[in-house]
């Protein structure tokens, strides 16, 4: 074998060696393991921190809320779709009985008119048939702006659940 | 100058030309491409293997499960980024579409368009289509996105360099580069959630169970009755993503 050859052979035999190291080293040890990425990443997704606990945990506190609203027409709306995610209230709150929650704790409580009207504004795209456990109903709609807005006897705001019960609408 | 001939003669050019185009047309006239929703296309392995079904006639544009998937992802609260979210479509009477996500529904929808201009509207919640032939796994350089066993398309934080092209590949828009992190991110079906035995937050928030999920190989499960009871489409089948976000009553405007 001619001199140059065995000189490039010999370069290219190095740089395979070290690219064959390298990716040993550098290759994270799951990767592959279920196709071309790392498995470990699945089990690191799933690690995350949750927020919202779902119905179930709300009513080993607050039965009568869950025995109230199962008569109206908020029937299978969700506890946490209006109050935000609760998680960390249904794991801690016990530990406040006889005193004041602290903020962090505390739910929200949606008591606005832009509140409700996120379901029941008037909208074209909204006149539908939900299909209700209780009764096939239309979605109530109104007109936020013109709906009362105004108490006519004070000449104060008004709020939708001054009248209307959220729990049992 | 002298002129060098190529060796193949004409007919051997002719030849394989024709052996390859012909071969090309037997091996498409035996497996042609077909609209078959693929939910019925089963996958190797067995288990769970997720898809998921949206029914359009049954929402009314809350906007709680992108608010809840903000909330559970820890996603920026910014009007851009987003893994779920609502779009509301107008289809307006001289023919023209008005598409409008203001905050992708979080703060509710302002009805835009009198009433006498609508010729039809409605809400298309949308999210992560975790298609089975992904064109955002394809082009990952890196490997850190990929699909599970279950068939969520997931990013591996820790791998991704944030080159962007994910982003640039998903038809659907789903994906954005955290702000923060400076990696891909989009929809996990909250794999956090399933794994404790939880429902996705989106699904578990939404008031008038317009979105299911279940598993794709159980002949029992809530996705497939709903396949089997509704003329389910999904969005862009053109593109054979094998996307398993199914849609009752999509109207072919979305996209």
């Amino acid at each position: 074998m001619p001199q140059h050859i065995k000189r490039l052979v010999s370069a290219f035999a190095v740089v395979i060696i070290l690219f064959l190291v390298m990716q040993q080293v550098l290759t994270p040890a799951s990767f592959g393991k279920l196709g071309h990425y790392r498995a470990d990443a699945i089990p690191e997704n799933e690690m995350k921190t949750l927020h919202y606990a779902g119905s179930a945990v709300c009513t080993n506190c607050h039965e009568e809320m869950q025995t109230d609203k199962a008569l109206g027409f908020h029937a299978q709306l969700q506890c946490e779709a209006c109050h935000g995610p609760g998680l960390k209230h249904a794991l801690y709150a016990d530990k406040f009985k006889d005193k004041e929650l602290p903020d962090s704790l505390k739910l929200h409580k949606p008591d606005q008119r832009k509140d409700c009207a996120l379901c029941h504004e008037i909208n074209a795209a909204r006149i539908k048939i939900v299909f209700d456990t209780i009764n096939n109903t239309m979605i109530h709609q109104v007109n936020t702006l013109k709906h009362n807005p105004v108490n006519k006897r004070t000449n104060e705001k008004v709020i939708c659940i001054d009248c209307h019960n959220p729990h049992q609408p | 100058m002298t002129q060098t001939r190529s060796k193949v003669t004409r007919r051997n050019f002719f030849k394989a030309g024709s052996i390859i185009v012909g071969g090309i047309a037997v091996a498409s006239a035996l497996t042609p491409f077909d609209g078959v929703l693929f939910a019925t296309e089963r996958p190797k392995g067995k288990g769970e293997w997720y898809g998921i079904g949206i029914d359009i006639n049954k929402c009314i544009g809350c906007g709680k499960c992108a608010n809840a998937c903000k909330l559970e992802n820890n996603v920026p609260k910014d009007p851009f980024y987003f893994r779920s979210w609502v779009e509301q479509y107008t289809i307006k009477n001289d023919g023209t579409i008005l598409v409008e996500s203001p905050n992708g529904g979080i703060d509710g929808f302002k009805q835009s368009v009198p009433d006498a201009d609508i010729f039809k509207s409605f809400f298309v919640p949308k999210m992560c289509n975790h298609c089975a032939k992904s064109p955002c796994v394809q082009v990952c350089p890196v490997g850190a996105t990929f699909e599970t066993p279950e068939g969520i398309v997931l990013v591996d934080e820790n791998y991704c360099i944030g080159c962007r092209y994910c982003v640039q590949a998903c038809p659907y828009g789903c994906r954005f580069i955290n702000p923060e992190k400076g990696t891909a991110e989009k929809c996990t079906l909250c794999i956090h959630r399933l794994e404790k035995g939880k429902n996705p937050a989106c699904f578990e928030m939404c008031p008038t169970e317009a979105r299911i999920y279940g598993d794709l190989n159980d002949p029992d499960s809530k996705i497939n009755y709903f396949l089997k009871n509704h003329t389910c489409m999904v969005i862009k089948p053109n593109l054979n993503t094998g996307s398993k976000l199914f849609y009752n009553a999509l109207s072919p405007e979305v996209r």
